[in-house]
């Protein structure tokens, strides 16, 4: 049975910001410990090469962060059960990353708040990821 | 080749591996050491991921590994030497591969456009993972900012042994003929 929260998070609550300067080391920390090894994300000669202006973020990283920026407001016992990105403009050192969202929607099954939020991680040059994502959160007894 | 004969190869991926030899098994399960470099890596202070105490309190009952972190146990351990000489593979890989018959027809550019992951559950330390990656679809040719282009989605099931869904990983990339010039 769904009906309509009456406490906890509401439509339009909006999530902190979450402000990423990028560094070289970021990207490759990232690429590393998410087991990606393509050079694009650590060398940047070989980046050059295939054209890039410099490494980039993987798009592993990119979820990370994402769940990064839910838990982070959502808490520690909130539990992420769907992530959807769209991939937009590349992100390179150099850049701010900025995480913006809100509560798209709420609604209550079970004992659990379910909140579907909509993102975007944007730089100077645009969107690099925009999506949405459900969580669900136990109700507090 | 004619299009109609490449439209029905492309077709038959349809429901097929992507790659070859089976599922790809984590190399090692779920374990803390793998869970601690990612949380500092990506700066994520959720104690969930590596306080045994705050994890047993809370609504998991003890630890558990970042769901976002779910593709990254079934990748493979990388082969460094000539990396780069492999077009920036990780991997050696035998030969051709399914997306070998798009780079044929011309298609030889690649973005991810899409990612988007279903979260059964999340992992426990000890938990062996294994991934099973199949073409959902590949499009009719699109003309994209790119140049002309085929979108391909493929879905991967993530299991704990036996057969356990864990998650589900839709991806989707753009193949496509750099400069706009058709294949």
């Amino acid at each position: 049975m769904t009906r309509p929260t009456s406490a906890g998070p509401a439509v339009g609550d909006r999530l902190p910001t979450l402000t990423i300067p990028v560094t070289a080391t970021l990207i490759a920390a990232g690429a590393i410990a998410t087991r990606d090894f393509m050079p694009v994300h650590h060398d940047r000669d070989y980046a050059a090469e295939q054209g890039a202006p410099d490494i980039f973020m993987n798009i592993l990283s990119d979820t990370g962060y994402c769940s990064r920026f839910l838990t982070d407001w959502a808490g520690p016992d909130a539990m992420v059960t769907r992530l959807a990105i769209r991939l937009g403009v590349p992100v390179f050192p150099g850049d701010t990353l900025v995480y913006t969202g809100e509560v798209a929607a709420c609604s209550v099954q079970g004992d659990e708040d379910v909140v579907e939020v909509a993102f975007r991680a944007a730089t100077d040059l645009g969107d690099h990821v925009t999506g949405t994502a459900t969580l669900t959160l136990p109700r507090p007894r | 080749m004619g299009a109609e004969t490449l439209d029905d190869e492309l077709q038959a991926l349809v429901g097929q591996p992507v790659g070859r030899g089976g599922p790809s098994v984590a190399p090692d399960p779920v374990n803390q050491p793998m869970i601690r470099h990612w949380a500092a890596a990506f700066d994520d202070r959720n104690p969930v991921y590596v306080d045994p105490a705050a994890a047993a309190s809370s609504r998991f009952g003890g630890i558990v590994a970042p769901p976002l972190m779910l593709q990254t146990w079934t990748m493979p351990t990388p082969t460094l030497a000539g990396i780069a000489g492999r077009g920036g593979s990780p991997v050696e890989q035998d030969g051709d591969t399914a997306l070998s018959v798009l780079d044929r027809a011309g298609y030889v550019g690649t973005l991810a456009t899409n990612s988007e992951f279903e979260i059964v559950r999340y992992l426990r330390l000890g938990d062996v993972v294994s991934a099973t990656t199949v073409f959902a679809s590949i499009s009719e040719e699109k003309q994209t900012r790119m140049g002309r282009g085929r979108f391909v989605t493929w879905v991967t099931t993530y299991t704990v042994e036996p057969d356990e869904v864990v998650g589900r990983q839709t991806f989707r990339i753009l193949k496509f003929a750099p400069g706009g010039t058709s294949p």
